[in-house]
């Protein structure tokens, strides 16, 4: 594309210029091995290290008082359990996308982000398992109606039903991105290895290198591994939330048995993601003094990929709606009117102005380089994304096939502090990484420097 | 000297240990080792490295994942403890593939790992390159060339010559073993 | 067209006069059938129309994609996508039979009195507003088609602009948006409501997967007749092969997974009101077609495709593309065959080819590859001025040295 060079950020560089491989390496390896921890890292971590409490708080209240505590009755038995477990395993999407499927389409401005999100879709998935393991309340039992062993009673998982499929798809997708990430470290943790200031720091960097040594034969096969475990990232990233889906796409349930759900889906996660990789890196580039490596021009392709994906998320609204009409079906019909101007209107309409309405001023350039908008745009959106759930669990079930049983449902303080709390769990971790590990990859930077690569001549 | 692991010779620039590797295989020289802060694909090239065996592992381990998760659930569901749950046969193929699926990229991807792993031979914690002090900036922003002694035309002097007259050399080293 | 001043590959005049031949020739025939048993003509021809027209709207949205993400494979390919999209004007034309003879062709024309559900989609499903929306839909794309083919001849004249780039980048956003939505109800009214009854909502998104595979299976096929000769012989690259490659694959990829949803959805839900779709699809013969379809859409070429030679080399790209083509065709035939042959969900729908569902697409496909011939003859076949082909030419292998 031509080039207007300058205030365009659009055809900003990926890196800023003047950079070399040693003041990449020093720039990030620095913030690790410093040996004095900024006060502002004190201070955050010690807020959202606090706030994550609420997590052990409310396990130990559940453990001792039973399900109870949350707000789950008749006819709503699924709240926010199942909200809060999709939320996080959608944002945890954008991680993998960014690091397999960019790396696919040859991005290379993915380059710099792609540590902090893959951490990022870790720590998410981490604060979803959360919801499964202990939704019932007595997670001990989960063991043999979940995994597939041979145990004293005999029993074997049903493995028609999407709930275990979904056990499935998020084990393996927890162990492939951990894999993926460790892979990609290794021959960071050999550079800092090598750069560290005492023998302590040395021996835990070297044991995580695994002695890597940066010699082209070990290249050879990494850069064969790394290239097929994002092979194999990508269509596992569809799967995941694609699974996630079917947990109520396969019912039979009004509003939720819907073939639009798994790209929706998918696409919503990745929604969400995008927002919540924005969320993080407006401000830790400005507070690691990273804008050389977080360009404008790299907010402004995630701008681009959160208004795409919401464009998609809008279209399965659409469908939904026009679908419901024409199917003819009274359920339908009345199932898409109750969610829209039902007790639960106010939220749909809230979900609109969320997901819909606001991403939309994305398309203005101006909107979008501002990166104070941009930043209260993806907070909207990680909103919007979790009323949308809000909105399908809950107005699908609240009124049933039989009147008779028709309820309400409210989340409970026990649910909105296991809420709060996995988000002080999901900083608390973000906080860990950012000052032990190198939130951007060194030696993928070194690869997108100019002089970098050495053109092949066949001798 | 006889105990000597290779001669290392270090270059500041990504082109010169290329063009180095290349002039060392002309030269005759198999038994060497270019090391690199990152992945350079014209050093593969110039080394004559065969093609990876990672993917046919990876293959291999994808199969095998496909395989042991639909006979799983088939062998569960079927054989062991059949029931019938919603009407749906025992043998639900449908509903088998998304578990099927998982598994197999579960084996894939394990096995590409594992498989890199196995052919790098790490973990490795000794290693004689890293005896060389000036070894540690290759994983920040210096390159090297090292000839082993256990190449037949590994020759102390010879080879140390022949590595000093590379363009672009900063350094030749011995590596202690 | 004659004094063109741009290399014209010889390959693509053989190609120009013999689609014609064989377009012209296999609709003649099929016209003779249809004054024997024209309603076998329309459905037919409906069939072979729904899956031809799909090439252009699938070339309209791969155009329209290339301009926002850029990459080289778009740019190579820029010029076939801009003159299958010239084709749609074309296109409305030959929809023309359909578009009179709807009538014979879908139920919902002539309901059955008690029949509530066709009576409660009477505002969305009659004929007025249906031929409306075809005429809407048909004027909208060659709008679309008309500017974008117009801006590219002024970057051919002028160079690319900053002004011109961000006007491309601009119409195929918001072109984009619009596209899907109306390709959509496009596929809701030409295919889906041959069965009134039936409904799924990912429906549209399916056929617009469909239609980009198409596209790009076509376009590698056309490519692979010319890449020897001027002007490709010296743009052609090897890795921008491999990027084809490995769109014909996520593509195809992308379609398997788009109809597992729908099938693993309605089979695991299996309400009366969606199921019928498919007992009458993967029970006897159609669903041996079926199966068909499965093995030789997805799995086979899937595993061919996994191979990375195959994916970079023109030379054995080019016959997969060409079987998913088919394989496309073969697709859209058990899709619309059922509804086409009016069974609307008995266990045994009876399977029936007749030789028009032959006849119809190899002509209305052979017309529609001559159409694009001649406007893809009618510019220089690559971009000029375009960044992406010209700067990497120097330090790059030919893909066929």
């Amino acid at each position: 594309m031509a080039s207007t060079p300058h205030l365009d950020p659009a055809s900003a560089p990926i890196i800023a210029p003047g950079h070399t491989f040693s003041s990449v390496t020093d720039k990030i390896a620095s913030i690790v091995l410093a040996r004095r921890t900024p006060l502002h890292w004190f201070l955050g971590f010690t807020i959202a290290f606090s706030v994550a409490q609420l997590v052990l708080l409310t396990i130990v209240r559940l453990l001792f008082w039973g399900i109870g505590s949350w707000g789950v009755t008749v006819p709503i038995g699924w709240g926010f359990d199942i909200i809060n477990f999709v939320w996080w395993i959608g944002i945890g999407h954008a991680g993998t996308l960014i690091s397999a499927i960019l790396l696919l389409l040859k991005q290379e401005w993915r380059t710099s982000i792609n540590r902090f999100a893959e951490a990022m879709t870790l720590f998410a998935v981490v604060c979803a398992a959360q919801y499964p393991l202990f939704h019932t309340g007595r997670p001990w039992i989960a063991a043999y109606w979940l995994l597939p062993y041979p145990n004293t009673m005999g029993l074997w998982p049903n493995f028609r039903s999407p709930l275990i499929w979904d056990v499935f798809a998020v084990t393996t997708y927890a162990s492939v991105s951990a894999v993926f990430w460790y892979v990609g470290l290794i021959p960071d943790f050999a550079t800092l290895r090598d750069r560290a200031k005492n023998k302590l720091m040395a021996m835990v960097y070297g044991i995580g290198s695994m002695g890597w040594r940066g010699s082209a034969r070990h290249w050879h096969n990494y850069e064969s591994a790394y290239l097929l475990l994002a092979g194999l990232a990508t269509p596992l990233v569809v799967s995941v939330h694609t699974v996630v889906s079917f947990d109520f796409a396969v019912g039979v349930l009004p509003g939720w048995h819907a073939t639009i759900f798994p790209p929706y889906f998918v696409a919503g996660a990745i929604y969400a993601g995008f927002a919540m990789v924005l969320t993080l890196a407006i401000p830790l580039r400005a507070w690691y003094g990273l804008k050389d490596f977080i360009t404008d021009r790299h907010l402004d392709n995630m701008a681009k990929v959160m208004l795409a994906t919401g464009l998609i998320v809008a279209y399965g609204y659409a469908m939904e709606a026009f679908f419901a009409w024409y199917s003819a079906s009274s359920w339908e019909i009345f199932m898409i009117r109750n969610r829209m101007f039902g007790p639960y209107g106010h939220m749909y309409w809230a979900l609109i102005l969320c997901n819909v309405v606001a991403p939309n001023t994305l398309w203005v350039p101006r909107l979008r380089h501002s990166h104070a908008w941009l930043f209260f745009i993806s907070l909207v959106v990680s909103v919007g994304m979790w009323l949308e759930r809000y909105v399908i669990i809950v107005t699908s079930l609240h009124r049933d096939f039989l009147p008779s049983s028709w309820g309400m449902y409210q989340g409970t303080v026990w649910d909105w502090s296991f809420f709060i709390g996995t988000i002080g769990l999901f900083v608390t971790l973000l906080y860990l990484f950012v000052r032990f590990l190198p939130a951007i990859s060194m030696f993928e930077m070194k690869t997108i420097l100019p002089g970098a690569r050495v053109e092949e001549h066949h001798s | 000297m006889s105990a000597l692991y290779g001669l290392m010779a270090e270059f500041h620039d990504p082109k010169a240990v290329v063009e180095a590797t290349e002039a060392a295989r002309m030269a005759g020289y198999r038994q060497m080792d270019a090391y690199s802060p990152y992945p350079i694909e014209a050093l593969s090239e110039a080394l004559a490295l065969p093609k990876s065996h990672v993917a046919t592992i990876c293959l291999g381990g994808g199969i095998a994942g496909l395989v042991a998760g639909y006979g799983l659930q088939y062998w569960s569901s079927v054989i062991e403890y059949p029931m019938n749950i919603g009407g749906r046969p025992f043998h639900s193929w449908v509903a088998f593939i998304p578990p099927a699926y998982e598994t197999t990229i579960l084996f894939a991807a394990f096995s590409a790992v594992l498989g890199m792993l196995a052919l790098n031979g790490l973990p490795q914690p000794y290693h004689p390159v890293f005896n060389v002090p000036a070894f540690a900036g290759a994983s920040r922003d210096k390159f090297f060339l090292c000839i082993e002694a256990g190449d037949p035309l590994f020759d102390a002097e010879k080879t140390r010559a022949f590595l000093a007259s590379q363009p672009g050399v900063a350094d030749v080293a011995e590596v202690q073993p | 067209m004659t004094n063109a001043t741009h290399p014209v590959p010889p390959a693509l005049e053989r190609m120009l006069t013999s689609t014609l031949g064989l377009g012209l020739a296999a609709l003649a025939v099929c016209g003779l059938g249809a004054l024997s048993s024209p309603d076998q003509f329309l459905r037919s021809y409906l069939f072979a129309f729904f899956f031809w027209v799909s090439v252009p709207i699938g070339s309209l949205g791969l155009l329209m994609l290339q301009h926002l993400t850029g990459g080289r494979w778009g740019a190579l390919l820029r010029r076939f996508f801009e003159a299958w999209s010239r084709t749609l004007p074309a296109a409305f034309v030959l929809f023309l039979p359909v578009l009179l003879g709807y009538a014979k062709i879908y139920p919902w024309a002539h309901p059955p009195a008690d029949d509530k559900i066709i009576a409660h989609k009477a505002l969305y499903l009659n004929g007025t507003a249906w031929a409306g929306r075809a005429i809407f839909f048909f004027a909208l794309w060659s709008l679309f088609a008309w500017l974008f083919s117009k801006w590219s001849a002024e970057q051919d004249r002028d160079g690319l602009t900053p002004g011109l780039s961000s006007r491309f980048q601009a119409l195929a956003g918001g072109g984009l948006v619009t596209l899907v939505l109306t390709v959509t109800f496009a596929s809701i009214d030409w295919g889906m409501s041959l069965n009134p009854h039936w409904f799924s909502t990912i429906y549209g998104v399916i056929y617009l997967v469909g239609a980009v595979l198409a596209t790009m299976a076509v376009c590698i096929v056309v490519l692979s007749r010319m890449a020897h000769e001027e002007p490709f012989l010296h743009v052609m690259r090897k890795d921008t092969v491999h990027d084809l490659g490995k769109l014909l694959f996520a593509f195809n990829m992308l379609w398997a997974y788009m109809n597992l949803s729908q099938f693993l959805i309605i089979w695991s839900g299996n309400l009366p009101e969606e199921i019928p779709y498919y007992l009458a699809r993967i029970n006897g013969a159609w669903g041996a077609l079926g199966l068909f379809v499965v093995l030789f859409h997805f799995v086979v070429p899937y595993a061919i495709l996994l191979s990375r030679d195959v994916k970079r080399t023109l030379r054995l790209l080019a016959p997969m593309a060409a079987w998913l083509l088919l394989m496309r065709l073969v697709d859209t035939y058990w899709t619309l065959g059922p509804d086409l042959a009016g069974h609307h969900g008995s266990e045994a729908a009876a399977f029936h080819l007749h030789w028009m569902d032959v006849l119809a697409p190899v002509g209305l496909g052979a017309l529609f590859v001559h159409l694009f011939l001649r406007q893809l003859k009618s510019r220089p076949l690559v971009p000029q001025h375009e960044a992406e082909l010209q700067t990497e030419a120097a330090h790059a292998a030919p893909a066929h040295a």
